[in-house]
């Protein structure tokens, strides 16, 4: 336990850098995307009603008042988080990657280290989920901040607010990286463990066997997959609707957990009997 | 310490930020307006079995807001709050909730329309149609029937029959008489190019499995020239037992004015059919103008037919039992310029259950319990805000469904 | 003591190790002698199980390797195994976090032999530097085995001799040690023991003490008569 907490504080170390990268390129693209946004609602404001004599009440009617949820759909926004998300996905595979690569071969000190080897496949993975818990903080603590302004930008008469809940609860594809309810946050990230434990699997398999290890690798994470699925397949041909659906998500929490394990074991022997420095 | 302090730092970055999130959340999300069936006069004992199935949305003056589903009762009302896990156990309606509830072995599987159940003191039965692949239209009635005293469930599938140009099956009504289980479908059929809408009962072979029988109840073309013809069951108690069903049928003509068209009733008649002896009857009941408002309900040997007039909701019982009509009586809803706003009705063990359909801050709902024959008013109240003072802003409530247990 | 037992290890079709074994005891220096590419580094990286052996058995004093094991055997890789942009005094403090037997006061006895600084980073060192921390790092450990590779491969005179003088020192006495070289000449001296690599196969595994005794021959020698055999 100390030796794999040690080792995630070390992981997190050695990614540090590239995080703060992250944090500020969002929180700036970001901020420029609010005052870019306001700033053009607001000369169109001053266009309509000084040029083209608009009345104020007019203005509102037609073009309707500034909200927060069109920035948080706008590019500006939504580019960083794709960013962040780019990041995270490929530093999944960086994270095994790195350690091979180059003249100084870290792994052979991993692998050297008094512990399970397990513990860094652990440390690994809790240091991406770390990274990403720590984007979705970083972007619950800056929406406030940019609301904030917005507000100073544009004036009362001319937006409408929302609460940071409301934006999130009606941006789809925000309440993803945000889920609404703990429950959802649980089941949404721990697919997301599952899935990068078996990416990791398929990572250490083509660690230790190389090109034959590729296939191998592609066939366990179909096989996950599939295994994953088949709850859901068997559902709607085969079992036409046997299960209540707080049963089926029983079933698939059940199947989850089975190829967690299943891919925690795989890694376990992999990283003990067939790796190769 | 000095090396650790980048990983304490975003640990409690990340425990701080997004527990403050979720306790926030947590709390907002408890803020729905309860509402409560206010008594304006009578016994508010009458309305102890009624839950309304309805929906809440805040503030409908923002374009983005979603819909809640609440249960209305004589207790107030209870959200099936919009967390995850109740999205996705689903709302089914009151009815299939308490059917799931008493016998969940029998509902796995089963659709959740009242339509496709029916329950009497021995029997629940299920019918459903399912289909084969779109091409071949291979359709196949989906059959259950629990025995509930030895608890004891004969499931099958059998074959509809395949009459020549059978378009789409679909299953409108399960009832049994004497033991004996009848599908009541609507058909579509295909004539060359006429389509014809059909009415038409399956008596199903229990013990064997298999359609011992079945006809058409009535038929007529989808639409012809102008003229067009509605077939509508006048609605029952969805699960309850009935010997015989009661269809409305409505000839309308489309007049094309210079812009648009609109459709004008130029006949109307009730059909009776005696499933047991399958024997069609017309029913003669002067003056219907049914209408659009398909408000009518039938009840054990009475069909209470009713219609909209201005603010007044227009009720003639129609006995079954010496063909006689009854006295029709009046009872005033609330609307606007002289028209009431849309209303659900049922009529359950001689009482006549009235709902509003909608409740806005300028709408109000009326909850109206009256004597089935008599139209004598037992319960007059209104839904309304437990704490109005509270409760500023727009909102829009909608009643969905009424049940009555 | 460190037993190789009948071990093969294929790479893809071409078998590298054709059964090989030997043993190495405690308070040895035994030295794996063979041209380059026969396996050697292999079988280094096989007793630390970083690499899987197709057949055979390692044993460390009797037992398998498991994770304790690493407390007791240390292996130093031809090239640093710590990561660049450390300093020296962070890459031992990582060691002191994660090993029981790290030493600290030989760790600092040996950055004062080998006159290194400990706040430079691993990746301004030079070629013997870098050679000279790798070793700091597992000499520093307080482990029974050390197995090295290469360690005087690529690195100026003046560095090799500093690290050749280690070996005479108090730092290895009584440890048992494994040492890879494709060229004998500056340790000859040192080693107790010679095994002689060739083919995938061990083709002599003798004492060096012994054959010049006994036989007046000096490993080259020995080696001399094996290879032109």
């Amino acid at each position: 336990m100390k030796n794999y907490l040690k080792l995630v504080n070390f992981e997190f170390n050695r990614v540090a850098k590239l995080f703060v990268v992250l944090l500020g390129i969002t929180l700036v693209i970001q901020m420029v995307g609010v005052i870019v946004l306001s700033k053009e609602y607001l000369n169109m404001a001053n266009e309509k009603i000084y040029e083209d004599m608009m009345t104020k009440i007019e203005f509102l009617e037609n073009f309707g008042k500034m909200n927060f949820s069109q920035i948080v759909r706008s590019i500006w926004f939504f580019g960083p988080i794709g960013l962040c998300a780019a990041g995270v996905g490929f530093y999944i595979f960086l994270i095994w990657y790195r350690d091979w690569v180059g003249k100084n071969t870290f792994i052979y000190r991993l692998l050297m280290l008094p512990t399970t080897r397990l513990n860094i496949f652990y440390a690994k993975i809790t240091n991406i989920l770390i990274l990403t818990f720590g984007l979705v903080a970083f972007q619950l603590i800056i929406m406030p901040i940019e609301m904030l302004v917005m507000k100073g930008m544009v004036p009362t008469e001319f937006r409408s607010d929302m609460g940071l809940n409301k934006i999130i609860a009606v941006m789809p594809e925000l309440s993803i990286i945000i889920p609404r309810s703990l429950i959802e946050l649980i089941l949404y990230y721990g697919a997301g463990v599952l899935a990068v434990a078996i990416l990791f699997t398929a990572i250490l398999m083509e660690r230790s066997f190389k090109w034959k290890g590729i296939l191998v690798g592609l066939l366990y994470s179909a096989i996950a997959v599939v295994f994953m699925i088949l709850p859901l397949l068997l559902q709607e041909f085969v079992f036409n609707g046997f299960f209540y659906p707080i049963e089926l998500l029983g079933i698939e929490i059940v199947m989850g957990v089975m190829v967690l394990t299943a891919s925690v074991w795989l890694s376990r022997f992999l990283l003990m009997k067939k790796i190769t420095v | 310490m000095k090396k650790y302090w980048k990983s304490i730092a975003i640990l409690v970055v990340i425990l701080l930020s997004l527990g403050t999130y979720y306790v926030n959340a947590a709390m907002s999300a408890e803020h729905y307006p309860e509402f409560v069936i206010r008594t304006l006069s009578g016994d508010a004992n009458e309305i102890r079995p009624l839950v309304l199935d309805s929906s809440y949305a805040a503030d409908t003056s923002t374009r983005s807001y979603t819909y809640t589903s609440l249960k209305i009762n004589a207790d107030g009302s209870t959200y099936n709050n919009s967390s995850f896990l109740d999205q996705l156990i689903g709302q089914p309606p009151t009815l299939i909730k308490s059917l799931r509830k008493e016998y969940p072995t029998f509902m796995r599987g089963k659709d959740p329309f009242a339509d496709y159940f029916f329950e009497n003191k021995e029997y629940l039965a299920y019918a459903d149609v399912k289909y084969g692949t779109l091409s071949s239209r291979n359709y196949k009635f989906d059959i259950a029937v629990l025995n509930k005293k030895d608890e004891k469930t004969n499931s099958f599938k059998v074959e509809v029959p395949n009459e020549k140009g059978l378009e789409n099956v679909s299953v409108e009504d399960v009832q049994m008489v004497d033991g004996v289980l009848y599908l009541i479908t609507h058909n579509m059929m295909r004539d060359q190019e006429d389509l014809h809408d059909e009415k038409h009962i399956y008596i199903i072979d229990q013990g064997n499995q298999k359609i011992s029988n079945h006809e058409a109840i009535i038929q007529v073309p989808e639409q012809q020239d102008n003229l067009r013809t509605d077939l509508q069951f006048i609605r029952t108690s969805p699960t309850k037992a009935n010997d015989h069903l009661f269809i409305l049928k409505t000839e309308k003509k489309m007049i094309e004015d210079t812009e648009s068209t609109r459709e004008e009733v130029v006949g109307q008649e009730v059909i009776s059919y005696n499933i047991a002896m399958k024997e069609t009857e017309k029913i003669n009941v002067p003056d219907l103008k049914l209408d659009e408002n398909q408000l009518s309900f039938a009840d054990e040997s009475t069909i209470y037919f009713m219609t909209l007039d201005g603010e007044e909701l227009v009720v003639t019982p129609y006995s079954l039992m010496d063909d006689q009509v009854g006295q029709a009586y009046r009872i005033q809803l609330s609307g606007e310029d002289g028209m009431a706003y849309a209303y659900m009705t049922t009529v359950k063990a001689g009482k006549l259950y009235i709902v509003s359909a909608q409740m806005t801050p300028k709408i109000g709902a009326d909850v109206i319990v009256a004597d089935a024959h008599s139209g004598k008013t037992l319960f007059k109240g209104q839904i309304a805000l437990k704490d109005a003072s509270k409760e500023k802003g727009n909102f829009e409530l909608y009643m969905n469904e009424m049940f009555v247990d | 003591m460190i037993e190789v037992k009948a071990v093969e290890k294929k790479f893809g079709r071409k078998k590298i190790l054709k059964g090989v074994s030997f043993t190495a005891n405690k308070g040895e220096i035994t030295c794996l002698i063979g041209i380059n590419g026969v396996g050697k580094t292999t079988i280094l990286n096989a007793i630390m199980a970083l690499t899987p052996i197709n057949k055979g058995e390692i044993l460390i004093d009797g037992k398998p390797l498991d994770k304790h094991s690493f407390e007791k055997i240390t292996f130093i890789p031809d090239a640093i195994t710590m990561l660049p942009q450390m300093t020296i005094a962070e890459a031992m403090e990582f060691m002191k976090d994660f090993y029981t037997c790290w030493n600290q006061e030989r760790a600092t006895e040996l950055l004062g032999f080998f006159r290194l600084n400990q706040s430079d980073r691993i990746s301004s060192l030079s070629k013997g530097n870098t050679a000279k921390v790798n070793l700091l790092l597992g000499l520093a450990l307080d482990v029974d085995y050390v197995l090295m590779d290469e360690p005087f491969s690529g690195i100026d005179m003046f560095s090799r001799e500093e690290i050749a003088n280690v070996f005479t020192s108090h730092l290895i006495e009584n440890r048992g040690v494994i040492i890879t070289t494709h060229e004998v000449g500056d340790i000859e001296h040192l080693i107790d023991k010679v095994v002689l690599l060739d083919n995938g196969l061990v083709t002599k595994e003798f004492s060096a003490e012994e054959a010049r005794e006994n036989e007046g021959k000096s490993v080259i020698d020995v080696m001399r008569e094996v290879y032109h055999r």
